[in-house]
């Protein structure tokens, strides 16, 4: 009887044990993609709303104009409504390990901008994958004719490859929406530059 | 047991989430990465634009090749061992941008770079420094891979492992210096002055060989290159290569190129070669190449015995051959299957031998290769 009893504690031990570590390892290997969303298209999306109390929607404007044009310089960007901006982008994704590794392709992406009295909301959408190719001169570049939404890049592309290429984006997305909130709350339309002063040292007299 | 499962559960989860972390490297965006969150008390300043990281790539092939004559008999470049297993080379490409400024070096080593390249025993296929004066218009120096041509050495940038008369008797490498200007995303110019002979590390003894490429993307997923080159000591040759990914499945590449020697000798060559692709799944891609080939009557491709050069690895002057080769590329991650199949014929002059040694207008070969790019 005990005997029985310790087998099925012994076993029950195992089975959460067992549940919790598959938990666990769902949990993980889904943390990035859990970063994008699927929007009323069925579309990845990246969606924030943050509050900006205090910040006028001008301000935030042109803040938000700024962040862009100087950490995004290749974005290209215009005005989308009243208050609004409107980018296109691309970033790279790489593959491999540790130094062994190349540029599996580039993602480009759409990002939309609205600035309110206090709060700000955006969002990045129509993300597309373009992988590359080796070309003559050892370079990687564009494949042609490649590009395919992400929301189909496993159909066409190693299933590992593809969940990694959205891990890639959804990492990008928080990236930007860290640096961008930082930036809206704290930085100035217009930062003074900040003089280096050198030390100057006399050697004649020691 | 407990211990020992929960050590396991441990060291698993620790692994796991070592890898996640790994995957998810962050990247890089093609302008400037976004700054780094500031100190809440001071303003951020916009981060410098990280460098990219250097880049590490390359390639091994080996292959298996059966001529049903029993001995090798076409004379295109590669894939020259009969009825054996051999190997290609192993590639390994190293490149670095800092700024503006950029290095290319590639590294190869085995029977395709001793065939690939002018002098034995310095195993570089591409060397050189590029240098962006804008975001359109760059500089770059040093021995590179040729713009000529639908083909290149690299087994990993080929559909078909073996390779045309066109590929074969063009130039492969071209050492000099060329500027390239990008009037729009559509079109682009390259121009440059090149050593003296083609595929060769050093001049013989002056810069003086003119190249020009001009790219066009007429709609999307069509690129044309319209090539020049020119010089006293190799010739002239023009060349047109262009490739439409017409579906998401069908791709029809070409490449059309005329050659005439120079240097005393008379002749040359000109062909044409057809590229259709059909990917019929994820990993399986069918091709063809069908290619017509003319030794144009001359000294230069006339054989050395009879007071020629003996430059054409083809046909005799006069004649031509028409290629036929039947390749699938079946993927497999990384790695890639190459098996092909391929019939030459040429017209007038038997230039193979059959089973019997006995000269004979057509030939015939299987290969099986295996590309990994990494």
């Amino acid at each position: 009887m005990l005997n029985y009893q310790r087998g099925f504690y012994l076993y029950s031990m195992k089975t959460l044990l067992l549940t919790l570590f598959s938990i666990l390892l769902v949990k993980v290997s889904s943390a990035q993609s859990d970063l994008l969303s699927f929007d009323e298209h069925n579309k990845y999306i990246y969606y924030q709303v943050v509050d900006m109390t205090g910040i006028t929607a001008d301000t935030l404007h042109a803040r938000g104009l700024n962040f862009l044009k100087t950490n995004y310089a290749k974005m290209k960007v215009k005005p989308a409504g009243l208050n609004g901006l409107n980018g296109q982008g691309k970033f790279l994704v790489y593959g491999g390990l540790s130094i062994l590794k190349h540029e599996k392709g580039q993602i480009d992406y759409v990002l939309n901008v609205e600035f309110k009295d206090q709060k700000y909301r955006f969002w990045f959408t129509d993300f597309t994958f373009t992988p590359y190719e080796r070309d003559r001169y050892n370079n990687y570049v564009p494949k042609q004719g490649g590009s395919v939404p992400l929301e189909t890049a496993q159909d066409k592309f190693d299933k590992k490859d593809a969940t990694g290429y959205i891990d890639e984006t959804g990492a990008f997305c928080k990236q930007f929406a860290d640096s961008f909130k930082q930036y809206l709350l704290h930085v100035p339309v217009s930062t003074p530059k900040k003089e280096e002063i050198t030390k100057k040292v006399v050697t004649d007299k020691w | 047991m407990k211990k020992r499962l929960l050590l396991l559960s441990l060291s698993a989860a620790t692994f796991i989430t070592y890898k996640a972390q790994a995957a998810v490297t962050l990247p890089t965006d093609t302008g400037k990465t976004a700054a780094a969150p500031a100190a809440p008390a001071a303003p951020a300043a916009p981060a410098p634009a990280p460098d990219a990281p250097l880049v590490f790539s390359g390639s091994v092939d080996t292959y298996y090749k059966y001529d049903f004559s029993g001995h090798s008999n076409i004379p295109t470049s590669f894939a020259s061992d009969q009825n054996s297993i051999s190997i290609g080379m192993i590639d390994l490409g190293l490149k670095k941008t800092v700024g503006n400024a950029s290095f290319v070096g590639e590294l190869s080593f085995g029977p395709r770079n001793d065939q690939s390249i002018p002098t034995a025993g310095y195993h570089i296929q591409n060397l050189y420094v590029n240098y962006n004066l804008t975001s359109k218009f760059s500089l770059t120096m040093g021995y590179m891979s040729t713009f000529i041509g639908y083909e290149v050495i690299s087994p990993a940038s080929n559909f078909n492992y073996s390779t045309s008369y066109l590929f074969t008797n063009g130039p492969f490498q071209n050492a000099g210096f060329k500027a390239t200007y990008a009037f729009s995303d559509k079109v682009s110019l390259m121009a440059g002055i090149f050593n003296d002979y083609w595929n060769t590390f050093k001049s013989a003894a002056r810069v003086n060989t003119f190249g020009a490429q001009l790219t066009v993307t007429p709609v999307k997923n069509w690129t044309a290159y319209i090539n020049f080159i020119s010089g006293p000591s190799n010739g002239t040759e023009i060349d047109l290569t262009t490739a439409y990914q017409i579906t998401d499945a069908f791709k029809l590449g070409l490449n059309a190129a005329d050659f005439s020697a120079s240097n005393g000798f008379t002749g040359g060559f000109a062909g044409v070669a057809l590229y259709p692709q059909l990917a019929v799944s994820k990993v399986v891609t069918l091709g063809l190449r069908g290619e017509y080939f003319k030794d144009k009557a001359g000294t230069y491709g006339a054989p050395v015995a009879q007071g020629g050069a003996g430059l054409v690895a083809g046909p005799l002057p006069g004649d031509d051959v028409t290629g036929i080769t039947f390749t699938a590329n079946i993927k497999a991650g990384p790695l890639t299957l190459i098996p092909e199949i391929r019939f030459d014929n040429t017209s007038k002059s038997d230039i193979f031998t059959n089973s019997s040694n006995v000269a004979t207008s057509s030939a015939s070969q299987f290969v099986l290769a295996a590309v990994y790019a990494f």
